[in-house]
């Protein structure tokens, strides 16, 4: 115990130091706080006020992290890389990028949540879920910033849980039930597949920390097979949060299951965040010189192209909405993944760039997905047989939301391809790698494909006709408000994406 | 002023958008002012358009006229400098006629739109939206800009074909957007190789500018489309798969015969006014792709790839004709005749003569004019009695006299008959095919003989539907549906009628205007690699 003492005045100095570097995640810790208390002490009633102080601290906290681009920008102009909490989590630019892009769909999630009538049905009201969301959002900045394995599999865990309350939040049918379950058997069995990559990594190296010298180093000198298991084992416990294959069997069922909104969070926040992990588990490996055992390039551009391929060519088979949107996500995550396979900050500027675009687009495609629900219940694309001239602003909205999936002039999702394109092309005009010119072209080809199956939406919405037209069952301004901003929005991003992108 | 002229339609739209439903009625009239006022700026640009060597346009920024440059897109790329996206719009004599020929188009599918019923504001709203990537499309020499353009004509295209088209319209919509796609996706992956090769040598960006593209010392050295630099991409130069791509993408709207099956449907399937854009204007915008973008930025490789352009002309020229010759739908012979009409074009272009050039563009003015007046005319039957079988009609020329005047001016015309247009443009094309070194004769030979089965088939048509005594499948209700023109179908008729026959005799109509261009971009071809 003595023998310690004498470094308890540095690691507390440490950690005082790293709180200032903290602020938004103390404050979403206290904003965590505050919702659950205001839920019990206002009980049932306390729904509207939980969600409004909870869309008003989330928007506090977006304030918190754009203050914070102050500091990384110091720290990088000092040359000084911000290690918080011994070497527990990093602060940089791009996590605090990823930090605000998180909040601010964060806050379209919770306006969104309890417009959605299936889920606002629940019995118990909604004040959990806010308190969920917000638990979770915590999470996702550690995600951010993680980079000790540690904290890694901590923030992953944290994010886990939540999303598993989230899924089985509210199960209607055995078909929600079983999806929920599946979700948990899924993820537990991930994540105990990627604590036993961490273990082995640990014990190959003796260190957790991944910037730590000694880290990359060790493994380099360990057995190379060995080494490259343990490296798969937690790329794929990362691949279960981005879905991408094979470890995306989970999605359709999951997203199909669970309410809309939900659906909305899986397929956005968890996605974002675990990129931002895969970026710096990454990182140490890029940049370390003698690293050649493993070779991630190869790995994640095999796992790429397959999972856009088979994301898209999966999505053109269904008729659910939920389940397109569901495989077409994990189309999604293969084509980010070609932004990923460059390993330069131009990647990761296109990478952040299509993220929040495709973020915003697919959380729009959902809301429109619960407006339909919600107006005339229908829920795949037999029940939008029609409904496009009767409904003519949300057709227009889902039109322009889908171009911006699809990746279509004039949308931001267009400019999204185009960047995450020319980021690929300028490292192939470098080094003329074969795997990179088979990403692009594969990434080409799919967009031809994922034009296919998202037009099918405005085919049965415009273009076929039903001669019963029902009643509509309830009305739902506030989502089709939501809606149309996020098409204005896209089509703003798509032709002016200066006034974001210069700031990623 | 192109400003002006581009974004007019989409304001009124913007006005139609906005109006409420209850005055539809409206709508027409205020898509109509919008494309007469569109006419009326593209006649004085026309006409203020000023020729000589020094306005040849092509490869010289400063040759461009009613030129405007904003900056648009300014992104930092790190390591790989800047990349450069400006609003910049221009034209050459290339530009400046099949510009007044998509006003004059858009005028006549205006008119054409009187037959549409239902959902009218969507139609008019679409419309507009279509006119505009149409014009912008022209002007445009910025190749994001292009692109962006180039797109957006798809999705109003999609929906004016699926929501107001005939029975399989689904069907021929999909296809048309997939077909579409697919070549502008991987022209998407050669404009950004163009873009991070080429430096604007001003400012030091990368830039999307096509002029600048077409200046090999732009090409930073080592990138990958830079002439000297050789790099291969699966074993091919990258410059050839660059043009190959780009080809594609442009054959597929022209279009080229492999790569043509849309057209026959898409183009039945459509209301009148939508083929009249799709065969006037749309199918020219590849004619001009390939002019602009595959020879003004991969000169060398269409020299060399020649032979093989204008084998394809021929094909087209030939397969579209047999093809036409065996229809029984009015409508999808005059698709057919269209591809066969376009082959020219490509064999125009890929003489890369004077002749052959100027032959390909003249040709695409008249056929936008001849095709719209076609396809106008086939509407006209249509609407009256819902077919358009040809077996199914027999002496209408007797029935409706004033049809039959403007049905004989657009046959003759189509079939090259001296005084008409397309057979200025015909005689230029086979002229540049035959005098060309990189076409051997029998190509020629093989496009003149395409001529005769034009005749064949438009003829035989005639014959079948036109003349003889009167004898419908429908009796009695269709005689009395067929009655003869009428006003409105006349007044959109005749400025058609009139420019087939004003350009058959005085083509300096059109060769004024864009022979310093085709000088132009013939000398830049020959200067470029020899």
């Amino acid at each position: 115990m003595h023998e310690l003492l004498p470094y308890i005045h540095d690691s507390i100095s440490n950690l005082l130091i790293g709180v200032q570097f903290f602020m938004p995640e103390i404050w979403l810790s206290a904003l965590f706080i505050i919702v659950l208390i205001t839920d019990l002490i206002f009980g049932k009633n306390s729904q509207k006020l939980c969600k409004t102080i909870a869309c008003v601290g989330i928007l506090l906290i977006c304030i918190l992290d754009l203050g914070q681009r102050d500091f990384v920008k110091q720290g990088a102009e000092a040359g000084i890389p911000l290690f918080l909490f011994n070497n527990s989590l990093l602060l940089t630019r791009t996590a605090v990028n990823f930090k605000f892009i998180i909040d601010l769909l964060a806050f379209v999630l919770l306006l969104y949540a309890d417009w959605d009538h299936k889920l606002r049905a629940h019995k118990k009201g909604l004040s959990d879920l806010y308190t969920i969301i917000i638990a979770s959002v915590f999470g996702l900045h550690l995600m951010t910033m993680a980079v000790n394995l540690l904290s890694v599999y901590l923030s992953i865990e944290m994010v886990s849980l939540a999303s598993y309350l989230l899924v089985a939040y509210r199960s209607e049918n055995a078909f929600s039930t079983e999806a929920g379950l599946k979700y948990v058997l899924f993820g537990a069995a991930a994540s105990a597949i990627m604590l036993y990559g961490i273990s082995l990594l640990y014990g190959f190296t003796g260190s957790l920390d991944l910037f730590d010298g000694n880290f990359v180093q060790g493994l380099s000198q360990a057995n190379g097979t060995a080494v490259s298991f343990a490296l798969v084992l937690v790329l794929l416990g990362i691949g279960f949060k981005l879905s991408f294959i094979p470890m995306h069997f989970w999605v359709p069922d999951v997203y199909e299951g669970a309410s809309t909104p939900i659906t909305a969070y899986l397929s956005t926040l968890p996605k974002i965040a675990g990129f931002a992990v895969l970026i710096n588990f990454l990182t140490p490996f890029i940049f370390s010189a003698k690293w050649i055992d493993f070779d991630f390039k190869l790995f994640l551009s095999v796992v790429g192209i397959a999972t856009m391929i088979a994301g898209n060519f999966a999505a053109v088979l269904q008729t659910n909405v939920k389940r397109m949107l569901a495989y077409s996500s994990v189309g999604h995550t293969g084509f980010v993944l070609m932004a990923i396979v460059t390993f330069n900050q131009q990647g990761i500027t296109a990478l952040t760039w299509y993220l929040l675009v495709y973020s915003i687009a697919n959380i729009g495609a959902l809301i429109l997905a619960s407006y339909f629900a919600n107006v005339t219940g229908a829920e795949d694309m037999e029940g939008y047989k029609g409904l496009g001239l009767r409904y003519t602003t949300a057709s227009v909205c889902f039109v322009i939301i889908l171009i911006s999936l699809t990746g279509l002039p004039i949308t931001a999702g267009f400019t999204g391809k185009v960047f995450v394109f020319s980021a690929v092309y300028g490292v192939y005009q470098q080094n003329h790698d074969l795997w990179l010119l088979l990403l692009m072209i594969t990434g080409a080809l799919t967009t031809v494909v994922s034009l296919f199956y998202y037009l099918k939406i405005p085919l049965s919405l415009f273009i076929k006709r039903l001669e019963i037209v029902k009643e509509p069952v309830s009305k739902s301004y506030n989502l089709l408000f939501l809606a149309t901003i996020i098409s204005v929005l896209l089509i703003l991003l798509g032709v002016f994406p200066n006034f974001i992108i210069n700031y990623l | 002023m192109l400003t002006l002229l581009i974004f007019l339609p989409i304001l009124f739209g913007f006005i139609i958008v906005v109006l409420p439903s209850s005055m539809r009625a409206s709508f027409k009239y205020i898509t109509l002012l919008a494309t007469l006022l569109q006419l009326a700026i593209s006649l004085y640009i026309y006409l203020n358009f000023k020729t000589g060597a020094a306005f040849g346009g092509i490869d010289h920024e400063t040759q461009f006229q009613f030129l405007q440059k904003l900056p648009w897109i300014h992104l930092n790329l790190g390591s790989l400098g800047t990349m450069q996206v400006d609003y910049f719009v221009g034209i050459d004599g290339i530009s400046v006629t099949l510009l007044l020929m998509t006003s004059i188009v858009m005028v006549v599918a205006a008119l054409s739109s009187w037959e549409i019923t239902s959902n009218l504001k969507g139609f008019f709203a679409l419309f507009l939206l279509l006119d505009m990537a149409l014009i912008g499309v022209f002007c445009s020499l910025d190749f994001f800009l292009f692109y962006i353009f180039y797109e957006l004509m798809l999705l109003p295209l999609y929906f004016l074909i699926g929501m107001w088209g005939g029975a399989r319209r689904e069907y021929a919509a999909i296809k048309f957007f997939l077909y579409t796609l697919f070549g502008s996706v991987f022209m998407l992956l050669v404009m950004i190789g163009l873009y991070l090769s080429v430096k604007d040598p001003a400012t030091g960006n990368h830039t999307f500018n096509m002029i600048q593209m077409m200046n090999p010392a732009n090409y930073t050295p080592g990138s990958i489309f830079n002439v000297l630099s050789h790099q291969t991409i699966f074993g091919m130069s990258a410059r050839t798969v660059g043009f190959v791509v780009l080809f594609v993408a442009f054959a597929i709207k022209v279009p080229v015969v492999p790569l043509h099956t849309w057209l026959p449907d898409a183009h039945v399937e459509a209301p009148t006014p939508v083929s009249i854009i799709l065969a006037g204007i749309l199918l020219k915008i590849g004619g001009y792709g390939i002019i602009r973008i595959c020879i003004g930025i991969f000169p060398e490789v269409a020299t060399s790839g020649a032979f093989w352009l204008g084998l394809l002309g021929v094909i087209s020229i030939l397969y579209g004709a047999f093809n036409a010759l065996a229809q029984r739908d009015f409508k999808r012979i005059i698709a057919y005749s269209s591809v066969s009409q376009m082959g020219f074009v490509l064999l125009g272009i890929a003489s890369q003569t004077t002749e052959g050039i100027s032959g390909a563009v003249f040709q695409m003015v008249s056929h936008g004019f001849l095709s719209a007046m076609l396809f106008f005319l086939v509407g006209v039957v249509y609407n009256r009695v819902h077919d358009r079988d040809i077996y199914n009609f027999r002496g209408l020329g007797t029935l409706m006299p004033k049809y039959m005047v403007f049905i004989m001016i657009a046959f003759f015309a189509s079939l090259g008959l001296p005084g008409f247009s397309t057979f200025i443009a015909e005689a230029f094309s086979l002229t540049g095919a035959f005098k060309s070194a990189l076409l051997p004769n029998w190509l020629g030979i093989c496009g003149a003989v395409g001529i005769l089965f034009s005749a064949c088939y438009l003829l035989w048509t005639l014959q079948r539907m036109f003349f003889g005594s009167v004898s419908l499948k429908g009796g009695d209700i269709w005689r009395a549906a067929l009655v003869d023109l009428k006003p409105r179908e006349i007044i959109a008729l005749i400025p058609l009628a009139l420019t087939a026959l004003a350009l058959g005799v005085m083509p300096s109509l059109v060769f004024d205007k864009i022979n310093d261009s085709v000088l132009a971009l013939v000398s830049f071809t020959k200067t470029f690699i020899r």
